[in-house]
């Protein structure tokens, strides 16, 4: 079970005359996931949301507060979290010299997946994720999608059991992004632990158990997504987030 | 641990070698070695034997005795006689190297600052000597003075300890000691592309962020980095070695300057030049990645490395010229430690304290470097620029 506990992130940012300013990105949030369950976080672009992946990630640090998987923290064991955990977002770049197979090979290898075994999973999943056609060609020859295919396979060498996707349809074709939810659900149903984030809200009323909507660096709402309907008397997300926030925060 | 370490070395070394740039910047300088020292070469003996029609043409605005003019010829100098005006103008033309004024007993030369006025000083040197030396023999025996006691009161001389007269061997100790300067160049330059390419490119092209999802330690990250530089830097030590041992032994047979040396360097003498390429391509690998990954882009980190170029050069330039001697405590001072002991293999004075000085605090600096750009590699100022 991942166990996010009163996490904070505190970054300094320094102004045109170099002056530092303190910014909080999260303020005190705290979450839960189970095996088997999709958790969304949601909310707008600045909320907050890849920050708190991150931490959780161990790409950041958090300023306080504590992640743990299966009641193992970062500080005391880094390496075993990490085996078990794969983090893709919208942004993640990918080695453009190398071929996919390469670059599935060297996460196998990163991983401590044994070569035989390697070997099976990356053929399987090719087939899986019909990248056989492209398997050998270098990175940075592929489409949008035949990247984002490839990153996909990336998180599922290692048959991980958490899984962390930050944004992961973001900026995708229709039928990319498709292959990105099926593949979330596929995962969910073999009892793995997924945390997604998106900034669109009906995609994730579609495939997520529970619900977290962030503004602002703070939890605003937390449920399933038909208690989050029920308690705020609309009929979609989106119209529960601006219900929270008390309407369009721009225009505020 | 170890696994990972080989591992970010395999991915790096990929990555490298396929990319023509940081390829290119392993070739580039070793392949200008052998132009370099076939060059200076043919410099150094277009010097040395400059034939004498090209500067032996002298005018003299005065009008010349007979003797002088025996002595002229014996001297070889091809002379004239003329007006100022005509000689000043034969000197700016070219046509005349040298003119001579006199007034009452005094001989003054005129010539233009060029790469001929001092081959048609000496030679003009040499028979105002001559001139003067008849002179003096008249006059003393005119006035029926032994002229051949007094004029040879002392004699002088000059016995070369060496079998020839050392020429030779100057311009072969000169030669391979720049070849060696250049290596030190070439593997400087070497090593700067990657590792910006290894530490500030991985951060601006994104797949910084991905390694650092992977189960690895910061330390095997910085590790496979570092040895993933220092091995291109090797290889272009040592292509640079290969080159310049071939470019000595085409110039050896070539050149009749080197007539009298072999510049073949000795089986010792490539065995500690390999030792020092190596020391040196880790210490500047293991500088050039503490440096880059302080940047957050690869244009900061180009410019923060651009320096060290001339600072790794620098200091080598100066012991050459000032032709600093190596010790114990100068073999522990980076950079100058790998020029000093060049300087010691070209003239095979080799001493092995020194070598194993050098060794033991390279390895130091290597190890404090790389230690601290580790715990630098854990901040997130350093690693997200956002």
């Amino acid at each position: 079970m991942l166990k996010v506990e009163n996490v904070k992130k505190k970054f300094i940012k320094l102004d045109e005359k170099k002056k530092k300013h303190e910014f909080w990105a999260d303020k005190d949030i705290s979450l839960e996931a189970k095996e088997g369950e999709i958790v969304g976080i949601l909310g707008p672009n600045g909320a907050g949301k890849t920050t708190l992946l991150r931490m959780i990630g161990g790409i950041l640090e958090p300023t306080e507060g504590t992640v743990k998987f299966d009641d193992i923290s970062y500080a005391e064991d880094e390496i075993t979290i990490k085996k078990n955990l794969a983090y893709l977002s919208g942004n993640t770049k990918i080695y453009q010299n190398l071929t996919s197979y390469e670059l599935l090979n060297m996460c196998c290898e990163f991983y401590g997946v044994d070569k035989d075994t390697a070997q099976k999973r990356i053929e399987k999943i090719a087939k899986k994720l019909k990248m056989e056609s492209f398997l050998y060609n270098k990175i940075e020859k592929l489409s949008t999608g035949q990247t984002q295919r490839v990153n996909i396979a990336r998180c599922l060498v290692h048959d991980p059991k958490y899984y962390i996707l930050d944004e992961a349809t973001s900026g995708l074709d229709i039928i990319s992004s498709q292959v990105i939810l099926d593949f979330i659900k596929e995962e969910r149903d073999k009892g793995k632990t997924i945390l997604y984030s998106t900034h669109y809200m009906e995609e994730a009323e579609n495939i997520c158990d529970k619900v977290l909507l962030i503004h602002k660096g703070e939890v605003i709402c937390t449920g399933t997504p038909s208690e989050i309907l029920k308690k705020t008397s609309t009929t979609n997300l989106r119209d529960a987030f601006f219900a929270l926030i008390g309407g369009n925060d721009d225009e505020k | 641990m170890k696994n990972n370490v080989k591992h970010m070395l395999k991915k790096e070394l990929k990555e490298m070698f396929r990319d023509k740039k940081s390829l290119s910047m392993m070739l580039i300088i070793p392949i200008m070695i052998p132009l370099l020292i076939i060059g200076m070469s043919a410099l150094f003996e277009m010097q040395t034997n400059k034939p004498q029609e090209d500067y032996n043409k002298v005018g003299f605005t005065y009008e010349l005795s007979e003797t002088e003019k025996t002595i002229l010829e014996n001297v070889g100098i091809d002379y004239e006689e003329n007006t100022v005006e005509k000689l000043e103008e034969g000197v700016q033309n070219g046509d005349v190297n040298m003119y001579v004024t006199k007034e009452d007993a005094n001989y003054i030369f005129h010539s233009r600052r060029d790469d001929k006025s001092s081959y048609t000083e000496r030679l003009v040197s040499t028979y105002f000597e001559s001139y003067k030396q008849y002179l003096q023999t008249a006059y003393l025996n005119n006035h029926d003075m032994p002229a051949e006691d007094i004029l040879n009161i002392i004699t002088y001389g000059y016995a070369p300890t060496d079998a020839d007269d050392g020429t030779s061997e100057y311009f072969a100790n000169y030669i391979t000691t720049y070849a060696f300067l250049f290596i030190i160049m070439a593997i400087t330059v070497s090593a700067t592309y990657p590792a910006t390419d290894a530490t500030a490119g991985e951060k601006e092209r994104g797949t910084l962020e991905t390694l650092l999802t992977f189960p690895i330690k910061s330390k095997d990250i910085i590790l496979g980095k570092f040895l993933s530089v220092s091995i291109s830097s090797i290889i272009t030590g040592l292509l640079s070695l290969i080159l310049m041992v071939t470019s000595l032994v085409v110039a050896n047979g070539m050149f009749t300057i080197y007539e009298e040396v072999s510049l073949m360097p000795s089986i010792t003498s490539l065995a500690f030049a390999l030792v020092v390429i190596i020391a040196y391509s880790c210490l500047i690998s293991g500088l050039c990645i503490s440096i880059a990954s302080k940047a957050k882009t690869f244009k900061e980190a180009q410019s923060a490395l651009t320096p060290l170029t001339f600072i790794s050069f620098f200091p080598s330039m100066i012991a050459f010229m000032i032709e600093i001697k190596s010790s114990a405590l100068l073999s522990m001072v980076p950079f100058l430690n790998f020029t000093l002991l060049f300087t010691d293999i070209t003239n095979g004075e080799v001493d092995i304290l020194n070598i194993v000085l050098m060794i033991a605090s390279t390895i130091i600096f290597i190890a404090v470097m790389l230690s601290m750009i580790i715990k630098q590699y854990k901040s997130e100022n350093v690693l997200f620029t956002n």
